[in-house]
């Protein structure tokens, strides 16, 4: 029974940590119609900042600041937003798929140079010792994680609800304009081109906070952690929990987290130890036949984005 | 911040009951976190079912404290989240106190410091060649919980070298993958070849996984060398081979451990690797590698050549026989009686399910052993890593034969004269 | 050495452009980027092999292998078979998944379900084949030498022989058949063409069959010249992308050059920047390129 809660614990913490990454591909994707391809790279750069600042010092390698956590945190953040700033305004002329590929692009040139840039990263090892919070005030692996599942709470609390905000803001109403029509955006007389940076800086700082907590929880970063297939996972929670709903995005980040993980904790119960071998390529097959037929059965998600009706439309 | 300090004291309190467990439930289960699918796919499957093998045979000795084991095998794809949540869930949902893997240390890494290590569960590990590991240990932040079966990078660049330098090259190019590993070794090969009197051409790295290695193999041909060092695993390691030979590079090949499998072998064609040579761990000669080796080729119908097989025989066999000297079952207990089952002082024990049987003969009369496995006899340092006896091998027809062995003595030998 | 460098980025350039043919026809006339399309390319590899089997199984000339080639005729009569088992595969994925998406729901969904398709497909190899590599044949083929101290394989020379046939034969097919005809016209404008009574179903179910053939000789000769193994086209998506888009979606020509850029920016890379940031040069490309002309290079400014 507590193995159980002790799990769930564990689980959550590693599905929010994906789930405000998912909030912050939400407000590009979901409310501003930006084909962000390339999450993992702006939640290493996030990842890497942390790392950088709260670490321990190491010969050889630059950073192991030992700042404190929060620091980290918003250090990670800043970072994000600058590296996103540089790429948004060099790929600001483009859409849909080419943003795609280009930032696709980006995200694998960020993983490389984090694997090849020794002094900055560590290179192939990776940078250790990451402290993480938690451990300092409280007792045993369960009470620990606990507490750090509060903090991510916290954090994806503050996200969701400073998101809520700003989407019915008047800036909000923006961006869904310009994801509907950008002439007619346009000729509200703010700058779409504007809009869209901003949106996408912000998008990207979400991203770089998810890295941040993942990393602290973890105490290690390395090159291996932010392989595309990491941007295919933030993406596949998006569609299937329902883009342009915040609620959709963490509710999409718990369930494809959790098929992901509990598709192996069933193939290692249900299949013969003979041929458990092939029990990772049949999980695979199981995760993409879960995700296409989801997408058949609802192609909008499991909560897709809410209808509103102007208050000053009808009767 | 009241509430929060509130809760974290009752969930501590909750734990304190639930880790009080100390008999024995049968079947005692062993935990597995391997990459059985994605790009190390190949490597891990086999390795997966050598684990397996292992706990087949111990089963067969009566398994353990007369239980039988369950291998509860996790698949990591490759992949640092994944791999961490498995061994999450093999530990809370499972019950496993010891764990095997992972492969790459990437994953393990993870593994260890945010699972194994708070949970205190055992991790031995086959193939994690990360010196990280060691810079670990000696922080004290793995507690003790780590050990891996794979001898570290050191002793390899050093043998390496020296079965360039003592075939008579002396220019060298070197194609190495991409990785903690393959960094590590290459890094090293070029200090240790200067020292013994031998020069490299050029140090080319390549990404796993590409189309095509062509521009990697043209680069590395620049400057004529006579002979190459090349550090990759069996897949890609195949496409530069052949790569490299069709385009003109020398015969004259060293590879690295990773490389004496039959995979690669019959995906280059033998016919191409008569003046390859080759080196690897261990592999002494005593009765317990000769059993080892004929009981796998027996099971498996080829004789055990790959990565990371030999190792995690001996992480499986050596966690299992540290439970049953425990009695009790528990991460503590297993990681203090590790050293307990390899001592040197001990009765020397050997693999397969007679030798098994005897070990446990032994440890219910209360006597130290020393588990002599498919790696030879292993000995753990306080960092939890191994030293391992050194052989130099290569083919002939498609026989892989030994062409020179350097005892545990001899390598750290070796490595002081190289890094005095 | 630049020789060399050029010619080993011409032969790796024509595999990424025969798959790139197919991905960038259905990005522009499904209007979707078909992320599974480079598991048609491992797909057309695999199948071939089984066509190689049974025809080599006949023995006679079908075994034997030709003139300096590593392979037989068993694998020149594989190669269409391979086509056709690949382009059966791509219509059941269009008839029960992305057809029915279309219908159903925005683009992007079908970009999401094709991430799924693929992540099943390549694992169906696995598990059907085993996820070791495979060889058609374990001959080793050692490269002939030609001017310029330029070495290639003589199953490379036929892998960029082919290359130009296929090229050759769809651009006959799109400017005199009339399918072709209607392909193009569907590729400018789907209202237009509809509206003036062409069958666009019809062309849909063309625009699968020359990607997935496209793909599946793509496939083939890679696996001929490397190896065939379950990540084969997973490894080339970007390559395949990159090619796509630079050319411009929906042209033939745009994919090949495309894919030729590709290949030589990868190869020539490496004498100047660590080959460790081989993978980063076609995406850099594609920026510098896409920053000056974003529709790319054959595509139409207007969309």
């Amino acid at each position: 029974m507590i193995g159980l809660v002790s799990y769930i614990v564990f689980f959550l913490i590693l599905s929010l940590i994906f789930g405000v990454a998912v909030l912050g591909l939400n407000l590009q994707w979901g409310f501003t119609g930006l084909f962000n391809a390339g999450v993992a790279g702006f939640t290493a750069i996030g990842a890497y900042t942390m790392a950088i600042l709260t670490g321990p010092a190491r010969d050889a390698v630059f950073g192991g600041f030992e700042l404190p956590f929060v620091v980290g945190l918003i250090g990670a953040m800043a970072a994000s937003g600058m590296g996103a700033a540089i790429v948004g305004l060099a790929t600001s002329s483009l859409r849909h798929e080419y943003l795609a590929v280009a930032t696709f692009g980006i995200a694998v040139t960020i993983q490389l140079v984090c694997l090849n840039w020794e002094y900055l990263t560590g290179g192939t090892l990776g940078l250790i010792g990451i402290p993480n919070p938690s451990k300092a005030w409280a007792d045993g692996p369960l009470a620990q994680n606990a507490l750090y599942l509060l903090m991510v709470l916290v954090s994806v609390g503050l996200t969701f609800a400073a998101l809520e905000r700003i989407v019915k803001s008047p800036w909000g109403r923006m961006l869904k304009a310009i994801r509907e029509d950008d002439v007619a955006a346009a000729s509200l007389g703010k700058s779409p081109e504007r809009v869209r940076l901003e949106a996408f800086v912000l998008g990207c700082m979400i991203m770089g906070l998810s890295g941040a907590l993942y990393v602290s929880f973890i105490g290690y970063v390395s090159p291996w952690d932010f392989l595309p297939i990491l941007t295919f996972q933030i993406w596949t929670m998006l569609i299937v929990g329902g883009s342009a709903n915040n609620r959709g995005a963490l509710l999409g980040a718990l369930i494809v987290w959790g098929v992901w993980t509990m598709s192996g904790f069933i193939i290692s119960r249900v299949v013969p130890s003979e041929i458990q071998a092939q029990g990772g390529a049949m999980q695979a097959v199981l995760i993409g036949l879960i995700l296409v037929v989801t997408l058949l059965i609802r192609p909008r998600g499991l909560i897709g984005e809410e209808l509103h009706v102007s208050r000053h439309a009808g009767p | 911040m009241l509430q929060k300090f509130g809760l974290a004291a009752v969930v501590a309190a909750l734990t304190g009951i639930g880790s009080s467990a100390g008999a024995v439930d049968c079947p005692v289960k062993l935990g597995a976190i391997l990459p059985v699918s994605g790009p190390m796919g190949q490597v891990g499957e086999r390795i997966a079912e050598t684990g397996l093998f292992a706990v087949e045979q111990f089963n067969e000795a009566g398994g353990v404290l007369g239980c039988p084991v369950e291998y509860v095998l996790r698949d990591t794809q490759g992949q640092s989240a994944v791999g961490v949540d498995a061994a999450k869930s093999l530990v809370d949902l499972d019950g496993v106190q010891a764990l095997i893997g992972a492969v790459s240390s990437g994953v393990s890494l993870p593994v260890l410091t945010s699972v194994a290590v708070p949970s205190k569960v055992v991790q031995v590990s086959c193939c994690s060649s990360s010196e990280s590991f060691t810079t670990l240990a000696e922080e004290g932040k793995t507690e003790g919980y780590w050990f891996r079966t794979y001898a570290t990078n050191r002793s390899q660049s050093a043998i390496g070298a020296k079965l360039t330098v003592d075939s008579g090259f002396r220019k060298t190019a070197v194609i190495y993958v991409n990785t903690d590993f393959g960094v590590g070794l290459a890094k090293r090969f070029e200090r240790d070849i200067a020292k013994l009197g031998g020069s490299i051409t050029s140090l080319v790295a390549y990404n796993e996984s590409q189309q095509s290695y062509r521009a990697e193999v043209t680069k590395a041909l620049e400057g004529n060398p006579d002979s190459l060092f090349l550090v990759a695993f069996p897949v890609d390691g195949a496409t530069i081979t052949r790569e490299w030979l069709s385009l003109g590079g020398t015969d004259n090949l060293i590879v690295n451990n990773s490389l004496r499998s039959d995979d690669y072998f019959q995906a280059v064609g033998s016919q191409f690797l008569q003046n390859m040579q080759g080196y690897d761990s261990a592999q002494p000669r005593l009765p317990s590698v000769d059993s080892f080796n004929e009981m796998f080729e027996a099971r498996f119908e080829g004789p055990p050549n790959g990565p990371g097989l030999h190792s995690v025989y001996d992480a499986v066999t050596v966690v299992l026989l540290a439970m049953e000297a425990s009695g009790d079952i528990t991460g503590d207990s297993i990681r203090d009686n590790i050293r307990l089952v390899t001592s040197p002082d001990g009765v020397e024990v050997y693999p397969g399910p007679e030798g098994i049987a005897r070990a446990k003969e032994l440890l219910a009369e209360g006597k130290t052993i020393r588990y002599v496995g498919a790696t030879g006899a292993l000995s753990f340092d306080g960092n939890g890593d191994v030293q391992a006896p050194k052989m130099t091998w290569k083919l002939d027809g498609d026989e892989n034969v030994e062409t020179g062995y350097m005892s545990t003595a001899e390598v750290a030998e070796l490595i002081r004269m190289l890094d005095g | 050495m630049i020789l060399q460098h050029v010619a080993d980025g011409i032969l790796s350039g024509a595999v990424v452009a025969l798959g790139a043919i197919g991905l960038s026809f259905t990005m522009k006339m499904l209007r979707f980027a078909n992320f599974s399309h480079s598991e048609l390319l491992t797909w057309g590899a695999y199948s071939a092999l089984v066509f190689v089997a049974f025809f080599s199984s006949f023995g006679g000339f079908l075994d034997r292998t030709i003139g300096p080639f590593s392979f037989g005729a068993s694998l020149l009569l594989a190669m269409p078979c391979a086509c056709i088992a690949t382009s059966m595969v791509a219509l059941l994925l269009h008839r029960f998944v992305f057809e029915r998406l279309s219908r159903m729901a925005g683009h992007m969904t079908m970009v999401f379900a094709s991430f799924g398709v693929a992540l099943t497909l390549r694992h169906l190899v696995v598990l059907i084949w085993g996820s070791d590599p495979i060889y058609y044949s374990r001959e080793l083929q050692f490269a002939i030498l030609l001017p310029g101290n330029v070495r290639v394989m003589p199953d490379q020379v036929f892998l960029l022989g082919l290359t130009v046939v296929v090229v050759i034969a769809l651009h006959l097919f799109m400017s005199r058949s009339r399918a072709g005809i209607s392909m193009r016209g569907v590729a400018e404008n789907p209202d237009l063409a509809r509206a003036s009574g062409v069958n666009v179903d019809r062309i849909v179910t063309w625009v699968w069959v020359i990607g997935a053939s496209g793909a599946a000789i793509g496939g083939v000769l890679y696996g001929m010249t490397v190896q065939l193994r379950p990540e084969l086209g997973f490894s080339l998506i970007l390559p395949l992308f990159a090619a796509a888009i630079l050319g411009g979606t929906g042209s033939l020509y745009g994919a090949v050059l495309g894919g030729l850029i590709v290949g030589l920016s990868e190869n020539l890379s490496v004498m100047v920047i660590p080959t460790t940031y081989k993978p980063a040069v076609p995406f850099l490309l594609i920026l510098a390129i896409l920053y000056f002309r974003p529709e790319g290079i054959f595509g139409e400014r207007s969309r």
